[in-house]
């Protein structure tokens, strides 16, 4: 039995610098590194040979598999090597090493799409690269694929950005409010019966202004603004904050007629649908204590973290911790050489006082984590689940406690006195049930 | 360039820590000891004194002997020494204190694997440990601030048809009893910081005690000055404020909060109202302890999007 209606969120500190300052677009880097995996789904795999000359939008990778989703060259210059690459999260990929020309030079095959039937508009939209911005990367034509089989009634424009530091999609919406216009007239030829709603937290009051502006007039557009809480952007709070609704475990968001789609993967579209332009490139938030000019930059996807440190005016100080990302969810790195990636939205750079690791200590059992917990779950037990010796015990009472339903915004590792990587251990859980589950099916043939 | 550290997110932290929150227990309780000292002269002060070093001492070395890390740095010893030195007579000698607190510490907290892992509140368990093996905990000792006549507490004195003390004595804590247990206006004070400093709900001492009053308004047919002396007698404050808000010993979720509190008020009031005995919220406490994993598991919240199992 819940004790609360509301969901429950955090206050972290806002530490969005960069919100006022226009983004900056600079000169190429030598070098990208596009790797294969930069989306949700099967890898994509490599049309390009080591030594081909590629333009900027030319397709280097195919998309191949389930939510698999196409590389495109995010600069003009040579393929130097296809190679095994270590990501920052451990996982291995290929990646597609192009060296720089300088030139920037656009391939002249791109143009935009013509479509006029729903097909040809999936077919285009899996062309273009493109991928959900927000985080979660997954391929936009896999979301987008709902409008064959889902009356959709609410579109649900994501402008909440409720991580710390972060301010690309706040950007986006200031700087390119045409373009999300734009975005919102091409899905409204696919859902003429839809309502947009955009939602934006409080503490962007430019951004609310300007989409209320550029909106004025279209009855089906509605500007939401929203209380400035982490995770107010994570699927499940903002659906329910905004709509009231809830997706079930394995339901799927599209059934109750729902899209939720991040602004700058809508602004993105826009572009494409205009003139072709497939993800390329995007903005990323640099700052943190040890980055001298914080400030927002347009870049090549697939630039070295290094890269846009040094368009931030370098380093202040002696780096503890890099992370790609925001500061609740963000990877750190372990060098500055790794690329951004297509739904990397922040470079943050932070100072040895502030990288300081905290030692974990036993649970106190004080329920903080039990009373921030968006969606109602109680992160300890799954905490102590994983420390149980039988391995048929521990999965089924992680799944008891319902592991499956955690969004993983890590408000729980945030608030937890005794320090305990609890949203890391319902990672590792989640991982540990399925192999466990799987090993048992396989076992039961 | 030095290494960059590589650790799992999130890479900020609400700033919370165990030894803060023991830090603000401490802080809530200062007020009852100093008050203590105060009402019951330099003996409450030994007791203190002797029950926060064996507490730390007998943790330390504890730790040392089964080789695990140094633990005393978390203070909730000291938090299990100082609850329980308030929660004793100035009647007690010295060596009793110390092997009270022993048992707390020893055979409730470390023995079970440390703070976090004990099933029952050890500065409760402590005190009942005591009251059985050496009968006189709570009564018997007089506040040396005032010549009182009767060496009895005001809960004996209320259930005996004795004259009790004027109500402004009873919140001061003029009186009779454990040394922490008598000062209200202290103990409340303490019950402000705590949650202020979000350390503790409201709602818990609230409806502990709430229980406790409802219960004696009922069984007395509305008689209030009687069912108001009933909850400042005795260890209800220091009880309901301080032990039954205990983390570990308590369930998680907000309404098995609730559950706990209003069942140890329901079962302070049977022992107190139906038993011989006149003091009842230790054993309240330590019983509901024990069957807070159960309330845990009744008041589970249902998780958005899945189902109550």
């Amino acid at each position: 039995m819940n004790f609360r209606k509301k969901l429950s969120t955090l206050k972290v500190p806002h530490n969005k610098h960069t919100a006022g300052v226009h983004s900056i677009c600079v000169d190429p880097p030598k070098e990208v590194l596009l790797p294969m995996t930069m989306h949700a789904g099967a890898p994509a795999v490599p049309v390009v040979a080591v030594g081909d000359y590629v333009r900027v939008g030319q397709l280097v990778a195919r998309d191949e598999g389930r939510f698999s989703c196409p590389v495109h060259a995010t600069v003009s210059g040579t393929v130097t090597a296809i190679e095994p690459y270590q990501q920052a999260d451990g996982t291995k990929t290929t990646i597609i090493r192009i060296e720089s020309d300088g030139k920037m030079e656009r391939d002249p095959n791109l143009k935009a799409p013509k479509v006029e039937t729903l097909d040809e508009f999936l077919d285009a939209v899996k062309s273009s690269g493109i991928v959900g911005l927000g985080g979660a990367a997954f391929p936009l034509y896999g979301k987008l694929d709902a409008l064959r089989r889902n009356k959709i009634e609410t579109v649900l424009v994501n402008g909440a950005e409720c991580e710390p530091y972060i301010t690309s999609d706040h950007r986006t919406m200031v700087e390119h409010s045409d373009l999300v216009v734009k975005g919102i007239n091409v899905l409204k030829k696919y859902m003429p019966e839809a309502k947009f709603v955009i939602s934006i937290e409080a503490n962007k009051p430019d951004a609310i202004e300007e989409m209320k502006r550029v909106f004025a007039d279209d009855p089906t557009v509605e500007v939401r603004e929203l209380e400035t809480v982490y995770p107010q952007g994570a699927k499940q709070v903002i659906l329910y904050n905004v709509t009231g609704k809830v997706v079930k475990g394995g339901q799927r968001l599209a059934s109750l007629g729902v899209i939720i789609i991040n602004v700058t993967t809508l602004s993105k579209l826009a572009q494409f649908m205009e003139d072709g332009t497939p993800l390329i490139d995007r903005c990323v938030t640099v700052d943190g204590s040890a980055i001298a000019e914080p400030k927002n930059i347009v870049v090549p996807v697939g630039t070295p973290a290094k890269y846009l440190i040094e368009q931030a005016g370098g380093l202040s100080t002696e780096p503890g911790k890099v992370l790609i990302g925001g500061p609740m969810l963000g990877h750190a790195i372990g060098s500055l050489d790794e690329p951004i990636q297509k739904a990397t939205n922040a470079i943050l750079a932070f100072n040895k006082k502030d990288s300081k690791l905290l030692e974990p200590s036993d649970c106190i059992h004080c329920g903080r984590c039990v009373s921030v917990c968006p969606v109602f779950l109680n992160p300890t037990a799954f905490d102590r689940a994983m420390r149980l010796e039988n391995e048929n015990e521990r999965a089924d009472t992680l799944e008891r406690e319902s592991l499956n339903q955690c969004i993983e915004c890590a408000c729980c590792s945030y608030v937890c006195p005794a320090h305990r990587p609890l949203m890391e251990t319902n990672k590792q859980a989640k991982r540990f049930v399925r192999k466990h589950y799987a090993a048992k099916k396989e076992g039961g043939k | 360039m030095e290494k960059l550290t590589v650790s799992a997110a999130p890479h900020i932290h609400s700033g919370a820590s165990t030894n803060r929150i023991m830090l603000d227990v401490i802080i809530a309780l200062l007020p009852v000891s100093i008050a203590s000292v105060v009402i019951f002269g330099m003996k409450a002060l030994v007791i203190i004194a002797a029950c926060v070093i064996t507490a730390v001492v007998s943790e330390f070395l504890f730790d040392k002997i089964v080789g695990k890390k140094c633990t005393i740095g978390d203070l909730s010893a000291v938090v299990t020494g100082l609850l329980l030195a308030l929660n004793l007579s100035t009647a007690v000698p010295v060596w009793q204190c110390v092997v009270g607190t022993l048992f707390a510490i020893v055979c409730v907290k470390c023995i079970f694997g440390g703070l976090g892992h004990n099933f029952a509140n050890p500065a409760i368990t402590g005190r009942v440990f005591m009251l059985v093996a050496f009968s006189e905990v709570a009564g018997g000792a007089m506040p040396t601030i005032v010549e009182l006549e009767a060496s009895a507490t005001p809960l004996e004195q209320l259930a005996n048809g004795g004259v009790v003390p004027t109500l402004d004595k009873m919140l001061l804590g003029i009186h009779g009893g454990a040394i922490g247990e008598t000062c209200i206006v202290a103990l409340v004070l303490g019950f402000v910081y705590m949650v202020v400093r979000k350390v503790i709900r409201w709602y818990v001492p609230v409806a502990f005690i709430g229980t406790v009053f409802v219960c004696y308004l009922a069984a007395t047919g509305g008689d209030v000055l009687f069912a108001f002396y009933e909850i400042l007698a005795g260890g209800l404050f220091i009880g309901a404020i301080f032990m039954a808000t205990d983390y570990v010993t308590t369930p998680i979720t907000d309404l098995g909060k609730i559950v706990f509190a209003v069942c140890c008020g329901l079962i302070t009031f049977i022992i107190r109202y139906f038993c011989a005995y006149p003091e009842g919220v230790s054993f309240s406490i330590l019983i509901m302890n024990i069957l807070s994993p159960y309330i845990e598991k009744w008041t589970a919240n249902t998780p958005l999007g899945g189902s109550k199992l």
